[in-house]
């Protein structure tokens, strides 16, 4: 018997799996991934490798018909799974065909700017979503290793919330509408400033020239190049979009390199930084590009500007590798 | 052909085309459609040599984008591109268009 009946409602349904240890994972997901497959869904699984590796050995054969990815690399930079979803649903759900997907993008360890971001993609995901054709996302979150305000945050960015093998709708899901907002709230500050430097239209390539040599300072030079493009259009939109000008900071964090550009712009698209150019549009290209060559962007309009941080690890992706839990 | 502070291009007659030497951004993209209306050549391919650039920005890369797809017939063949430069138009979406033709050498030079 399913626990899972089928949502009535023929609309994106986004609901939160709260989970305590093994057990109660793999009762959370593995009759929602075979109900699915038996009904004919395409199914897409993005999970750690351990957690991928669990699942195909509990759903046997059924296992042959679903799609895993792993998590650490697609959800890297957490604004690059929402295009992988855009993906799976295009590719498999034609004609309005009946999808389901698993993503767990939140494990302990996530560094206190992916959380935020993170948290900011399952809201997102509202957005990106919630206007189009049915299918059907379940969000694992671990609450033995959570902190509580992680699972109070999923409460609000998912309609609906798995407890114990009981599901119901969240009394304090913020809405489709507020989904898109969460990015008016400021980002904290930094602590030493390495760089700083204000710019006209006139200083890209000086800007170039900064992120260049903080790079090689660094020890990222092999990634110079990828920051040094990915900046110089976000410099690009203050001088074109962002009132002519901006400024530029640089510091350190314990894995990456900062940098930061402030200007006066205004921006209200959301979504704007994680939605694949088609090849014929004039759509704009440069936070798209940015969250493709750089570990993590972090994007917030605030009443007196637009702040884009861009953060590039020293060893990419190292520490996010999900450790092998211990049952 | 063109030169500012960043950028120089040159005419190459064997096979006949540009040379782009140095950086093009937002402030110096211009260059690219000028250099080839200038450079007035006629219907057949015309081949750019990128291996000279050490920067390219996307409004760059958009006005190569739109020379290839203003031209009637005959294509913008690309050479040298750096590595970098040939991620960011897969990344965006520009790297398969019929009328601008990556190809894989050090350079037309």
């Amino acid at each position: 018997m399913s626990t899972f009946p089928a949502p009535s409602a023929e609309k994106f349904r986004h609901e939160a799996l709260l989970y305590a240890g093994w057990a109660e994972f793999v009762a959370g997901t593995v009759p929602f991934i075979r109900d699915g497959v038996r009904a004919g869904e395409p199914v897409l699984v993005v999970e750690s490798v351990d957690k991928i590796e669990m699942l195909r050995l509990a759903l046997s054969d059924d296992a042959d018909a679903v799609l895993f990815a792993d998590m650490a690399e697609v959800g890297a930079n957490p604004a690059r799974i929402i295009p992988a979803w855009h993906d799976f649903v295009s590719r498999h759900g034609g004609t309005g065909r009946r999808l389901r997907g698993i993503g767990e993008p939140i494990w302990k360890g996530r560094s206190p700017d992916e959380l935020i971001e993170c948290q900011r993609h399952e809201s997102l995901l509202n957005v990106a979503f919630g206007h189009g054709q049915p299918w059907w996302l379940l969000c694992p979150y671990d609450t033995e290793k959570l902190d509580e305000a992680v699972i109070e945050e999923a409460r609000r960015s998912h309609e609906f919330v798995t407890e114990h093998s009981h599901v119901q709708t969240s009394n304090i899901f913020r809405g489709l509408e507020a989904s898109g907002a969460p990015f008016d709230v400021p980002l904290p500050e930094p602590g030493t400033e390495i760089g700083r430097m204000a710019f006209g239209p006139n200083d890209l390539a000086a800007v170039r020239a900064m992120v260049a040599r903080h790079a090689q300072a660094a020890g990222i030079e092999a990634r110079a190049a990828e920051l040094v493009t990915a900046l110089n259009e976000v410099a690009t939109n203050s001088i074109r979009h962002g009132g002519g000008n901006g400024t530029l900071r640089v510091w350190q964090e314990d894995s990456a390199l900062v940098c930061e550009v402030r200007d006066r712009g205004r921006f209200d698209r959301p979504l704007v930084d994680r939605e694949r150019p088609a090849p014929s549009s004039s759509a704009p290209r440069g936070l798209w590009l940015a969250n493709q060559l750089c570990d993590l962007v972090q994007i917030r309009s605030l009443p007196d500007g637009t702040v884009v941080r861009l953060h590039m690890r020293r060893r990419p992706q190292q520490h996010l590798r999900v450790v092998p839990e211990i049952n | 052909m063109y030169a500012d502070k960043h950028l120089v291009v040159t005419r190459t007659e064997a096979p006949i085309g540009l040379y782009f030497a140095g950086e093009i951004d937002v402030t110096n993209s211009h260059a690219v459609a000028e250099s080839l209306c200038n450079a007035a050549m006629d219907d057949a391919d015309i081949h750019l040599d990128l291996s000279g650039l050490s920067f390219c920005d996307i409004s760059g890369i958009r006005s190569l984008v739109d020379a290839a797809e203003a031209r009637q017939t005959g294509r913008l063949m690309l050479h040298g591109l750096p590595d970098l430069l040939q991620t960011v138009m897969n990344v965006i979406g520009w790297s398969d268009l019929p009328n601008l033709q990556i190809c894989n050498c050090r350079g037309a030079r």
